[in-house]
């Protein structure tokens, strides 16, 4: 599945999910290879990965809402708002 | 996926926890971490009366931190009688910047119905950060001045306010980078002077007459999920980087961080908590050395080390 991940302020990115290596400490992983015949499903931690964005510095919105990072990428489009340093 | 409480979709994953959590269900984990850390730090004491209430100033500078910070206490003190909130915003003169977050922290101290004062480098010391980069007499990074006249400024307005207090929106990746600076530079004193500033409880710190008592009851909290809390809660918080930010052994720090709560999720909490443990072995052994050698600064009287203040010798060199 191809995903536009838009890094406001920044980028936008095509990434094609099939073409991603997957999580293994994800929770799709982890469901996906148990049987250890099908790839991982890619997760939004794995198209962050692909961006070179940590989790920890971002949030991922799917239509204005956040989502779970470790989850299963479920949308053609994603927005990834960078956090602002400053308190 | 579900929240791990309740059936309404999950918005937040925490790898260190393993929770998942709907909007809701992480608000209320968000408030009760902060709430839980007012109790651990003894920030209200048990003998305070309505006649006789605290005053608890909020650094507030407009960014995500202070203003969820803000939102928190208020929720948790504002029926409470012992306990008013001021809110304090330094403006630097930063074009561009602290202009429209002095204007986020006016509309949160609107809407929660606070006391607000805002106090500028033009008007105290008659510098504008903007120039002070340009001039940068020390060849230093913009952090490094700014920091001595925000402390300043903070300090001498708590006092000014008699305050009880004096709380900043420092989260927990804040805290973890300052904590691992702290064992990296090999800084053994500025560890146990960490814990009777800000981080041990009030009631087992050294007293320190010449201060303000410093808390940060957001320490807990990952900056992401401040973050997301201020999302969530659609508050005015301001969405704009410092354009003079550099403070680039904290950034490597940072990206450390980051790679090791990837890999072993809840190292930042390790960090924080043997760091405080630490901390506080190392303020007993060193206690009874701070103070000795404080005096007045001959410029401007504020408490300090030397002759003359940090802020007194940097406003020399601008003049």
């Amino acid at each position: 599945m191809r995903v536009t991940v838009d890094v406001k302020g920044e980028a936008t990115h095509e990434i094609d999910t099939d073409e991603l290596p997957g999580d293994s400490t994800s929770a799709a992983g982890q469901s996906a290879s148990s049987d250890g015949t099908s790839n991982p499903e890619s997760t939004y931690a794995d198209l962050l990965t692909a961006v070179d964005l940590s989790p920890h510095e971002v949030s991922v919105l799917v239509d204005g809402r956040p989502v779970p990072e470790d989850q299963p990428v479920d949308a053609d489009h994603v927005t990834v708002l960078r956090l602002i340093k400053g308190g | 996926m579900d929240c791990n409480r309740c059936e309404a979709e999950a918005v937040m994953h925490a790898a260190y926890s393993g929770a998942h959590l709907c909007a809701d269900h992480f608000r209320e984990s968000v408030d009760k971490r902060v709430r839980r850390r007012v109790r651990r730090d003894d920030l209200v004491p048990h003998d305070i009366s309505p006649e006789d209430p605290l005053t608890w100033v909020i650094g507030l500078s407009g960014g995500k931190d202070s203003v969820v910070l803000a939102k928190i206490l208020h929720e948790t003190f504002a029926e409470d009688p012992r306990i008013e909130l001021v809110g304090l915003t330094i403006h630097e003169g930063i074009e561009g910047y602290r202009d429209k977050s002095v204007d986020a922290c006016v509309e949160l101290a609107d809407d929660l119905d606070i006391r607000h004062e805002v106090v500028s480098y033009a008007e105290e010391f008659g510098i504008e950060m903007d120039d002070v980069v340009e001039d940068d007499p020390e060849n230093m990074a913009a952090c490094a001045y700014c920091g001595v006249f925000r402390r300043d400024l903070l300090s001498r307005y708590a006092d000014e306010l008699e305050a009880d207090l004096l709380l900043t929106g420092h989260n927990l990746d804040d805290e973890a980078q300052t904590a691992l600076m702290n064992f990296l530079e090999g800084d053994v004193e500025q560890i146990a002077k960490h814990f009777d500033a800000s981080l041990g409880p009030l009631s087992e710190r050294d007293e320190q007459d010449e201060f303000v008592p410093r808390a940060k009851p957001l320490r807990d909290v990952p900056e992401k999920e401040v973050a997301l809390y201020a999302h969530l809660e659609d508050l005015p918080a301001h969405i704009t980087e410092c354009p003079h930010a550099s403070e680039a052994y904290r950034g490597e720090i940072q990206q450390l961080l980051y790679g090791l709560e990837e890999n072993h999720p809840g190292t930042r909490h390790s960090i924080i908590s043997g760091y405080e443990e630490l901390a506080g072995v190392l303020a007993d052994e060193y206690s009874g050395d701070d103070g000795a050698d404080l005096r007045e600064c001959g410029e401007c009287g504020s408490t300090t080390t030397r002759e003359i203040c940090r802020k007194c010798s940097l406003l020399e060199s601008l003049a």
